[in-house]
């Protein structure tokens, strides 16, 4: 961030010396050169999402990138009838996996940061090894779990990816718990403030850029998942969006305008939620000087 | 901590009779003064209030994660189905899957596709989103602003419109067949592996990036400054500051981006679906085959664990290079 100011600045205070000089114009060279480079990785990342958005509103789109034909059909087409339904589904799915992620984590986080328990550190551990198991290793087992009972549907499954992101919502939202200062709270129980107000009350706001970051991660990883749905939801009518995207390609005739207009609305939430997080997460800073004065 | 030996003690083994010095805690809490050397003033007694905070996280992860994974050991060795007459009645079969693993030649390639996969996404996300973090540095605010929000979107898609999008552009008539002059070129299809790793870079190298940031701002101004007088090259700058400054960076990111390239079934599954052929097929997918493919739940579950295994060897690989002092 500062070397951008910093180095005109140097430029121009430095032509008296010679070879500082040179230095210089070294330095801005250079600064061009970066420039140029960021410019072209930028455009290489671009270039596979030139479909995405041109098929989108094309009407004769194809998997070729070309000037299109503008309409807005194809957006209707993606948010009608069972694609609809589809994203309908993904809200469910991603809500209800979401809530129960975070407030079970935001318990657990907190007793971890603050309470006496036995063996903490290896609980820890434990933790955040969970968070790194592969999920297409559980996905056998649960769905065996899961048949036995009848449980291949929605709910079940939005179950399953709470559990899934829980353990890494727990380090999360237990690092930021962790730098809220004691004083707080020690006030608030000097106040016959029980637990719960403690943590609805006190740590809770407080806390609250982990407990959204962590949250955030959670919608995320429920949104993006496809294994765990397609495995784990029997009913077509119940699938989220992340499955429901292959119908539109075993059609009889696939419809890319259809195809990138959905995938483009699907990826809208994910990017919203992102443009939220770095809000959050500027809050957060905020908060962090005003708890020290 | 260290510095008085002898009040340590009696705060550990306090926590571990737990009720004995119960109401010695209880009463220093409020006044607080009373306890000068080694125990943390803020520690105290183990509390009953405190398992019911941990309860609901720690009987879900009991019952839907710490069971399944032994439930899925099992299963590996037995001769589960999806369908048909061992989808009921079935039993321990022993070492009877180990040994069709053992002959299994797809099996073999699948390993070996799973670890070139691997290895090219970590290599391409480490080196790129250095590269790009470094670039970022130095380039105007406008261009970093644009050129960073691209790859952070590529990175926050979901795997479905990262998968879609790569398809697209690499399929015959794609845009990078158009613009490399080869328009009915499949690439998708003749580089299969090489396309699916790419478009896994493509997806993983913004976090990559955000985290070498984070680390380059933290890198002291100083220190590259005092290298600069002395005359120390742009490469030496690099090699004998940044990088090993960085080291604990990369080790950790190297290990979460393995982890996350192994979890990306999604990008890959809607891009080729394991093929053409087996040529994508890597643990993950090959799992998922046999299970819901081919029916065969139990060696679905073996190739699960052989990946469990796979990622225990990189963890223990991790373990050590993030202890190591190169």
């Amino acid at each position: 961030m500062t070397a951008v100011g910093a180095a005109p600045e140097a430029a121009a205070r430095r032509p008296a010396m010679p070879p500082a000089n040179r230095a210089s114009l070294r330095a801005l060279s250079g600064q061009a050169i970066a420039n140029v480079l960021l410019a072209i990785f930028g455009a290489l990342f671009l270039l596979p999402m030139l479909w995405l958005v041109l098929a989108s509103v094309d009407a004769n789109a194809s998997w070729s990138v070309e000037v299109p034909h503008l309409t807005a059909a194809n957006f209707a087409d993606a948010l009608s009838g069972s694609n609809l339904q589809s994203i309908i589904n993904s809200i469910v799915m991603s809500g209800v996996s979401t809530v129960i992620a975070t407030i079970c984590g935001a318990l657990a986080a907190y007793a971890l940061s603050r309470r006496r328990i036995p063996w903490k550190g290896p609980l820890l551990l434990a933790v955040l090894f969970l968070s790194g198991v592969p999920l297409a290793i559980l996905v056998i087992p649960v769905f065996q779990m899961y048949s036995a009972i009848g449980w291949l549907s929605l709910l079940p499954c939005s179950l399953f990816l709470a559990v899934t992101s829980l353990p890494f919502e727990i380090y999360l939202i237990k690092n930021f718990i962790d730098a809220v200062p004691r004083d707080v709270e020690e006030a608030a129980r000097m106040e016959r403030a029980g637990t719960f107000q403690i943590l609805t009350r006190v740590v809770g706001p407080l806390a609250l850029p982990g407990i959204g970051a962590a949250a955030i991660y959670g919608f995320v990883t429920a949104w993006g998942s496809f294994l765990v749905p397609l495995v784990l939801i029997t009913d077509p009518s119940q699938q989220p969006g992340s499955i429901a995207i292959f119908g539109f390609i075993g059609n009889a005739y696939v419809r890319y305008g259809d195809i990138a207009a959905f995938s483009l609305i699907y990826a809208v939430p994910i990017l919203l939620l992102y443009a939220l997080s770095a809000r959050l997460f500027r809050g957060g800073f905020v908060l962090s000087g005003a708890v020290k004065g | 901590m260290t510095a008085r030996p002898g009040a340590p003690a009696p705060a550990g083994t306090g926590a571990g009779a737990g009720e004995a010095p119960g109401p010695a805690a209880a009463a220093q809490a409020p006044g607080r003064p009373a306890v000068p050397q080694g125990l943390r003033r803020d520690a105290e007694r183990f509390q009953w209030g405190s398992l019911a905070l941990l309860v609901p996280s720690a009987a879900l992860l009991a019952v839907l994660f710490i069971i399944p994974v032994v439930y899925a050991f099992y299963l590996g060795f037995t001769n589960l189905q999806l369908v048909g007459i061992h989808a009921v009645d079935w039993h321990f079969t022993g070492a009877e899957n180990l040994r069709r693993l053992a002959g299994d030649q797809v099996f073999r390639y699948s390993m070996e596709l799973t670890l070139a996969f691997i290895a090219g996404s970590v290599a391409g996300v480490v080196i790129i989103g250095l590269a790009l973090a470094m670039l970022m540095q130095t380039a105007l605010a406008p261009v970093r602003i644009v050129a960073g929000g691209i790859v952070i979107v590529a990175w926050m898609m979901p795997a479905i419109t990262a998968g879609m999008t790569w398809y697209a552009s690499t399929t015959a008539g794609g845009t990078f067949g158009t613009l490399l002059g080869l328009a009915n070129s499949d690439f998708l299809h003749r580089e299969p592996l090489l396309i699916v790793t790419l478009a896994n870079i493509w997806s993983q190298t913004g976090f990559a990036m955000m985290v070498f940031g984070a680390a380059l701002r933290n890198i002291p101004r100083d220190l590259l400054e005092s290298a600069q007088i002395e005359n120390a090259s742009r490469p030496q700058r690099f090699a004998r500051i940044t990088l090993p400054l960085l080291r604990p960076t990369i080790v950790t990111t190297v290990l979460l981006i393995t982890l996350i390239s192994l979890a990306n079934f999604g990008l890959i599954y809607v891009m080729t679906q394991g093929g053409p052929g087996n040529a994508t097929d890597i643990l993950p997918l090959y799992s998922y085959q046999q299970a819901f493919q081919f029916d065969n739940l139990a060696y679905g579950a073996l190739i699960g664990n052989a990946l469990v295994i796979l990622c225990a060897i990189f963890g223990a690989i991790y373990v050590r290079a993030s202890r190591s002092r190169a």
